[in-house]
C-alpha cells in the first residue's frame, strides 16, 4: 500500500474549477487516520481491498487515446440523454441540454462546490479520496418537469482509479429521472460523489447500476439534501465489485419530504460489498421507506448499516427500514446493524432484519409443480431480485445480465 | 393534555432507599494497587490459586484501556480514589442469625427483605451482601438437605476450593474487559450456587446488594453453576444509600449449565440513579454471561433495570452446546439524566440453538435509553434461530431511544429475525382508559405495565408484581 503522502504526491497537480477542492481534499485526506478495524465504520471493512485502490495510478487519457466510439461523449436519443464520463475532456462539453436543463459552469459551480464543502466537509477516506482526485465533475441545474431520462455512464478505465463527481440542482417543482451506471474494469477503481438537492416539491427519480468485474473497487458516496415537499427515491443494484462502499446519507433538511430506498446488493466470490445509510430527519413530518435486500454466496460478504436519525424537532416521522438477506453458502457472511436514534417523542419508526435462506415450503411447493429443484431456486432468486430490478425500468435490465448473475448463483 | 407533562411527573417520586445505615465498617485505604489485591486476599484467606489468578487479572488490567465505544459521556473515573474494600466489622463467621448486628438486619428489614427465616412467607432463600461482604444467606441447611450449594463465594472457596478453581473465570475471563479484569482483580464477595445432578432447586434463590459506603466500589462475583438436568431461578436485587458522589459498580456474573440443565437469572436493579440534575448515582458496568455448555440447556436472563445514572451492561449467552436455548427479557427505564446501554448477545455456536430477545426501552425526562445487542450464528450453528424484538417508548421530547443491533450469519441454514419499533403513549388510548373512569395516572402506568408485559410474564410471580409497582413509582410525575 502506498502512504498517504505518497499517494498524494503521485496524484496530479491540482487544476481548472477543481483546484481549491483538489487542494482542501488533500490536506484533509492527509490529516485523517488510517481506516482500521477498531473505528466502528471500518470494522468489517478488507482493509487491504481499500488500500489497494491509492495503488492505482488516476486515469487520464491523452486525447487520441480516446476510443472513436467514445469520442462524443453526449448522445441524444428520443427519450434520454446521455453522459459518458469515459473521456477526458469536460463531460459537458459539446452537448446541447435541452430546455428547463442548465450546466453549472465556472464561478457558478465554484460557489457551489465551496458551499458544499462547508456543508459536508469530507470526514472520511471515501469522501477525502473522491475530493483529492476528482477530475471530472457534472453540474447542472434542473428548472422544470423534465420527461427525458438523463443518464451518466461511467465506464472505469482499467488499471487505474477513475474519480468523478455529479452536482444537481432540482428547483422548486422540478422534477428528473437519473440514471446512473458505474461499469467496473480489470484491476480498476471508481470513485464517486454525487450531490443531490431538491428544493421544494422537487422529485427525483435516482436509479443506480454498479457493476464490476474482475479486481474492480468502488467507493461510492451519495448526498442528498431534500426540502420541503420533495421526493427522493433511490433504487439501486450493485454487483460484482471485488470491494464496494456504497455509502447514501440523505438529509431531511425540514422535514415533510418523503425518501425511498429500495436498494440491492449481490456478492458471489470472494467479494466484500458494503453499504452504510444514513437517514437524517431534521424537520416534522419526514416519511421514509427503505427495503435493502443482500445475498452471499461463495465466499463473499455483505454488510448493511442503515442508520436513522430523528432529532427532536422531528415530531411525526414515520420511518420505517428493513434489511432483508440471503445467505446462500456455508462460506459467505452476513453482517446488518439497522441503527435508530430518536429524539422526538411522537414518531412512528421501525426496523427489521432478517437473514436466511430460501425457504423451504417454497421450494417445496414449486417442485410439487413439477419444476425442478434447480429451477425453483433460480425462479425464488429471481422473484426475490425482481422486486427491486423492476424499479430500474425495462431498458437498463437489458444492461444488467442479471439473468446470467442467476444462473451463476445457482451453481 | 391540559397538564404540562403527566407521564413526566409520574416519574419524580424520591427515591425511598436512599437512606445510610449508621454501622462501624471496616475500610481499607483508597487506591489500587498489587498490595491492594494481596490484602483483599488476606483478609479473606484465600488459597494461592486465588491470589494468583487476581494478581494476574490485575497485571492484564494495567495493560488495558478504559473503553469509551459506548459514548456515555460520563467523567474519567479516578480509580485511585476508590475504596475497594469495605466490610461491617466484626466479621467472624456467623452461626446463626441472632449473631448478626441488628442494625444490618434492620437495614434488610427497611429494604423489605427480612432473613429471619419465620418472618419471611415465601420460599425464596437469601445472601445479603453489604458493601464487600456477605451478611446472611438464609435457608441453607433446607437447601443443603436436597445437595444445593447456596452460600457466599468466600464461603465456596474454603468449602468447594475445586469447583471454584474449575469454574471461576471459566465464561468471563479475567481479560475479556476493562471492567471484568479489575473485578478480578479486586472482587470482595457474591454468590455461589451449585445444583448438582438432577435436582431441582426446591426454593427461588435470591441475592440482595446494598452499597452502603459511598466511597466504596462493588465489586462482587456471582457463580451458578447448574448440573446436567437440574434447574434454579435466581433473582438479584440491588439498592444504595444516596450521595453526591458517583459510585462504581463492577460485578461479574458467570453461569454454567450442564446437559439439560436451565437457568433463570431475574435481576430487578434499583440502584440510585442520582438526583434530578444527574448528581450522584451508580455506575452500573456490569459483566453477566451464561454459557450453555450442556445439551438442551437453557439460560434465561430476565431483567428490569430502573436505577443507576449509568447501567452499561449486556447479559450474554454462548449457545455451545447443541440444541441449548438463550433467552433475554429485558425492561429498562430511564428518567431525568440517566442512561442505560443495555441489551444482550446470543453467540450461536452449537448445531440447532435458539434464542429470544425482547427488551423494552422506556425513556423518560431528558435520559438516553440504548438498546446494543449482538445475535452472532457461527459457521457451524446449523437449523439455529433467533428472534429479537426491541420496542421503545418515549415519554416528552427530551428523551432519547437508540437501536443498535449487530446481526452476524455465518450459516445459510439458519434463521435470523428482528424487529424493533418506537411508539409513545398515544392521547386516544389514554382518553379512552379516561373515558371509562379510570384515573389519569393509572392509564397511564397500566399503559406502560402492558408495554411491558411480555417481560413480566417471565419474571418470577412476586418479583413480577414488584417490578410493576416499581416502575409505576418511578414513571410517578413524568408522564404530559
Amino acid at each position: 500500500m502506498k502512504q498517504p503522502k505518497e499517494w498524494i504526491n503521485s496524484l496530479p497537480k491540482p487544476k481548472g474549477t477543481l483546484l481549491d477542492i483538489q487542494k482542501r481534499g488533500r490536506e484533509l485526506f492527509l490529516k485523517q487516520d488510517i481506516p482500521t478495524h477498531s473505528i466502528e465504520e471500518w470494522r468489517l471493512t478488507k482493509l487491504e481491498r481499500l488500500f489497494q485502490i491509492l495503488d492505482l495510478p488516476l486515469s487520464i487519457k491523452s486525447e487520441d487515446e480516446i476510443h472513436p466510439s467514445s469520442n462524443s461523449s453526449f448522445s441524444e436519443q428520443e427519450d434520454k440523454i446521455s453522459i459518458s464520463l469515459e473521456s477526458n475532456q469536460d463531460p459537458l462539453n459539446s452537448i446541447i441540454l435541452p430546455e428547463g436543463i442548465e450546466k453549472i459552469e465556472g464561478e457558478k459551480l465554484k460557489k457551489v462546490l465551496n458551499d458544499n464543502y462547508k456543508k459536508h466537509t469530507p470526514g472520511n477516506w471515501p469522501l477525502s479520496i473522491n475530493y483529492s482526485s476528482t477530475n471530472k465533475i457534472i453540474g447542472l441545474k434542473i428548472n422544470k418537469k423534465n420527461t427525458k431520462e438523463l443518464e451518466i455512464i461511467m465506464n472505469a478505465q482499467s488499471n487505474s482509479l477513475n474519480s468523478y463527481r455529479i452536482i444537481i440542482l432540482l428547483e422548486e417543482n422540478a422534477s428528473l429521472n437519473l440514471l446512473q451506471k458505474d461499469f467496473g474494469s480489470k484491476n480498476s477503481a471508481i470513485s464517486t460523489l454525487v450531490e443531490l438537492h431538491l428544493k421544494k416539491q422537487a422529485k427525483l427519480n435516482h436509479r443506480w447500476i454498479g457493476q464490476g468485474s474482475l479486481d474492480s473497487n468502488l467507493l461510492a458516496n451519495c448526498l442528498v439534501e431534500q426540502s420541503i415537499g420533495s421526493i427522493y427515491s433511490l433504487t439501486s443494484v450493485h454487483n460484482g465489485w471485488s470491494f464496494a462502499r456504497v455509502e447514501p446519507i440523505i438529509t431531511q433538511l425540514d422535514g415533510q419530504a418523503n425518501t425511498i430506498i429500495k436498494s440491492l446488493q449481490i456478492c458471489t466470490k470472494e467479494e466484500q460489498i458494503e453499504t452504510h445509510s444514513h437517514v437524517k430527519f431534521n424537520g416534522p413530518e419526514g416519511n421514509l421507506d427503505q427495503l435493502h435486500k443482500a445475498i452471499a454466496t461463495d465466499k463473499s460478504h455483505s454488510i448493511f448499516n442503515g442508520k436513522i436519525n430523528v432529532e427532536k424537532i422531528a415530531q411525526k416521522t414515520n420511518a420505517s427500514q428493513l434489511s432483508r438477506n440471503l445467505l446462500l453458502s456455508k462460506t459467505a457472511r452476513i453482517d446488518t446493524k439497522p441503527e435508530l436514534e430518536i429524539i422526538a417523542d411522537d414518531v412512528k419508526c421501525a426496523h427489521g432484519a432478517t437473514i436466511s435462506q430460501l425457504q423451504e415450503e417454497e421450494l417445496f411447493y414449486l417442485q410439487s409443480r413439477g419444476i425442478k429443484i434447480r429451477e425453483a431456486t433460480a425462479l425464488l432468486l429471481k422473484a426475490y431480485c425482481q422486486e427491486i430490478i423492476n424499479k430500474i425500468s425495462i431498458n437498463s435490465i437489458a444492461d444488467l445480465p442479471i439473468n446470467n448473475l442467476l444462473e451463476s448463483l445457482n451453481q | 393534555m391540559n397538564k404540562k407533562n403527566p407521564v413526566a411527573d409520574i416519574v419524580s417520586k424520591p427515591y425511598k432507599y436512599g437512606f445510610i445505615t449508621d454501622i462501624e465498617t471496616e475500610k481499607i485505604s483508597k487506591g489500587l494497587n498489587e498490595d491492594v489485591v494481596k490484602l483483599i486476599s488476606k483478609k479473606k484467606n484465600e488459597p494461592d490459586f486465588l491470589l494468583e489468578f487476581r494478581l494476574k487479572a490485575y497485571k492484564q488490567w494495567l495493560k488495558m484501556k478504559e473503553p469509551d465505544w459506548a459514548d456515555l459521556g460520563y467523567p474519567k473515573l479516578n480509580y485511585q480514589d476508590i475504596i475497594y474494600y469495605a466490610a461491617p466489622k466484626k466479621t467472624d463467621k456467623k452461626a446463626s442469625l441472632d449473631e448478626v448486628d441488628p442494625k444490618l438486619l434492620e437495614t434488610f428489614d427497611k429494604l423489605g427483605i427480612p432473613l429471619n427465616e419465620q418472618k419471611r412467607l415465601s420460599n425464596v432463600a437469601v445472601d445479603a451482601v453489604f458493601d464487600s461482604v456477605s451478611i446472611a444467606t438464609t435457608y441453607k441447611e433446607k437447601l443443603a438437605e436436597d445437595g444445593v450449594v447456596f452460600c457466599s463465594i468466600s464461603e465456596a472457596v474454603e468449602e468447594y476450593p475445586e469447583l471454584i478453581k474449575t469454574y471461576l473465570g471459566s465464561v468471563v475471563p479475567s481479560n475479556d474487559n476493562f471492567f471484568s479484569a479489575l473485578n478480578s482483580a479486586v472482587f470482595s464477595d457474591g454468590s455461589f450456587v451449585f445444583i448438582p445432578k438432577g435436582v431441582n432447586c426446591p426454593m427461588e434463590l435470591s441475592s440482595y446488594f446494598r452499597i452502603n459506603s459511598g466511597d466504596t466500589g462493588q465489586f462482587e462475583r456471582t457463580l451458578i453453576i447448574a448440573e446436567e438436568g437440574s434447574s434454579v431461578s435466581y433473582l438479584e436485587g440491588c439498592t444504595a444509600p444516596m450521595f453526591d458522589t458517583n459510585t462504581l459498580h463492577a460485578a461479574v456474573v458467570e453461569l454454567i449449565a450442564l446437559d439439560d440443565a436451565s437457568i433463570k437469572y431475574s435481576t430487578v436493579q434499583n440502584w440510585y440513579a442520582g438526583n434530578e440534575e444527574g448528581v450522584g448515582g451508580i455506575y452500573n458496568f456490569v459483566t453477566k454471561r451464561g454459557n450453555c455448555k450442556g445439551k438442551r440447556s437453557k439460560i434465561s436472563w430476565s431483567q428490569v433495570e430502573t436505577g443507576s445514572s449509568i447501567t452499561w451492561k449486556y447479559p450474554s449467552c454462548v449457545l455451545q452446546g447443541e440444541q441449548s436455548i438463550g433467552e433475554f427479557y429485558s425492561v429498562a427505564l430511564t428518567n431525568n439524566l440517566q442512561k442505560a446501554d443495555t441489551g444482550t448477545k446470543m453467540i450461536h455456536v452449537g448445531p440447532h440453538t435458539k434464542s429470544t430477545i425482547v427488551s423494552k426501552g422506556i425513556s423518560a425526562g431528558k435520559s438516553r435509553n440504548s438498546y446494543r445487542g449482538l445475535v452472532q450464528i457461527g459457521s457451524k450453528a446449523k437449523g439455529a434461530r433467533n428472534y429479537s424484538q426491541c420496542d421503545s417508548m418515549l415519554i416528552g421530547d427530551n428523551a432519547s431511544a437508540n437501536t443498535y443491533p449487530y446481526i452476524r450469519s455465518q450459516h445459510p441454514d439458519s434463521n435470523i429475525e428482528h424487529e424493533a419499533s418506537t411508539c409513545r403513549i398515544s392521547e386516544d388510548q389514554l382518553f379512552y382508559l379516561q373515558s371509562r373512569g379510570i384515573g389519569f395516572e393509572e392509564a397511564v402506568s397500566m399503559m406502560v405495565s402492558g408495554f411491558c408485559r411480555d417481560v413480566f410474564n417471565q419474571l418470577p410471580m412476586e418479583f413480577a408484581s414488584e417490578a410493576d409497582k416499581l416502575l409505576a413509582l418511578k414513571l410517578e410525575g413524568s408522564v404530559g
